[in-house]
């Protein structure tokens, strides 16, 4: 189950609001690569999942995506404060805002709703953990995008830790596939899944 | 390095999986790798036991704890640095015991990390109950130690006014 702790992973103090920015870091809420769908992943492969590491891996790094989507959420709130229609009309934030004013709703950063079909749980324990490696590396990269579309200090000091995290958790799920493969049949690693074929 | 089980006339597969066991051969920015390999899957190099570590303000600073696995995007000098508040005293602490937890998933037989573990827990209970004493609870059982039910009083984590007052 789950408890709930009251305070982020990391402080999250934004002086300034910028609805601009935080149309698009609403991409790392619910978008392709984001935190929603990272969560999901992980505390959904899981279930599936033969071995107790990584039961244990999934169901950390799962619910630390959990603490990131609190901290994104907690940036486009706060990009977003008190902000008046003067400082919205004929902006990017306008389309978002006509349908979701200042509320936190997951979404890509192009409006598209937040969409199961950008992750997968396959059951098969190389195929998890290989998407894992991939998931890790696009969030990366959508962290970078933010960094060079972002001038303040304030955001920027959230982004790049957030960004370090894909770093770590990519060693971590790379480091669990050796430990997978070390259970697996040794000749060849595909002749069964452990997961299913028992 | 990813041994064969020890014992390769077992068909049992072993109860307790070990992570490899090597040297600190490589360098703080590396890991170990195996000299040869299965064909067709995806390789990451181990990271080492007794690899270095960031204090801890610094870990949460850097969004991480290990210096080899910190690769900063070349954006960077514009960010702000972490407040030097109770509260980030108390996320560090917690952060750093975060990322043990990972490391010790795949590294479970590194008793010096888990000693740090234990270490760690110790000051970020003791930190936990001073933070919470003068700032309130953190998690709703935490509120037993309050004389009213502070569990819904403001500010709330998301919570943050111009000015700087969280």
């Amino acid at each position: 189950m789950f408890q709930y702790e009251k305070k982020l992973q990391y402080p999250v103090r934004i002086k300034t609001p910028n609805p601009q920015l935080a149309s698009v870091i609403i991409s790392q809420y619910g978008g392709p690569d984001g935190e929603l769908g990272a969560s999901l992943r992980y505390l959904s492969q899981r279930f599936a999942m033969p071995y107790p590491e990584l039961k244990a891996l999934l169901t950390d790094i799962g619910t630390e995506e959990l603490g990131h989507l609190e901290m994104v959420g907690t940036l486009v709130h706060q990009l977003t404060r008190n902000i008046k229609p003067e400082d919205i009309a004929g902006t990017p934030f306008a389309a978002y805002f006509v349908d979701h004013t200042a509320g936190v709703y997951p979404q890509f950063a192009s409006g598209f709703p937040n969409s199961a079909a950008t992750l997968q749980s396959t059951g098969d324990v190389i195929a998890d953990l290989t998407e894992d490696l991939a998931a890790e590396q696009k969030a990366r990269l959508t962290y970078d995008n933010i960094l060079r579309l972002s001038d303040d200090p304030d955001v920027n000091d959230v982004i790049r830790f957030l960004r370090e995290r894909e770093i770590v958790h990519f060693q971590r799920f790379g480091e669990a596939i050796a430990l997978a493969k070390e259970k697996m049949n040794q000749k060849n690693i595909y002749f069964t899944n452990p997961a299913f074929d028992k | 390095m990813f041994p064969k089980p020890d014992k390769p006339t077992e068909d049992v597969k072993p109860e307790v999986p070990s992570t490899p066991v090597t040297p600190a051969v490589c360098n703080t920015m590396n890991g170990t790798m195996p000299s040869c390999a299965p064909l067709s899957v995806p390789y990451v190099p181990f990271q080492q036991k007794g690899s270095p570590r960031y204090e801890v303000a610094e870990a949460l600073d850097n969004g991480t704890l290990f210096p080899g696995l910190n690769l900063p995007f070349f954006r960077k000098a514009n960010a702000a640095q972490v407040p030097a508040t109770p509260l980030a005293e108390l996320q560090a602490l917690e952060f750093v015991l975060t990322e043990l937890g990972l490391y010790l998933d795949t590294h479970q037989d590194d008793a010096e990390a888990m000693e740090l573990f234990r270490q760690y827990a110790a000051l970020e209970k003791a930190g936990r109950e001073r933070y919470e004493a003068q700032y309130g609870p953190v998690t709703q059982n935490a509120t037993a130690q309050h004389k009213t039910w502070a569990w819904i009083k403001d500010p709330w984590p998301w919570n943050y006014q111009e000015g700087g007052k969280a």
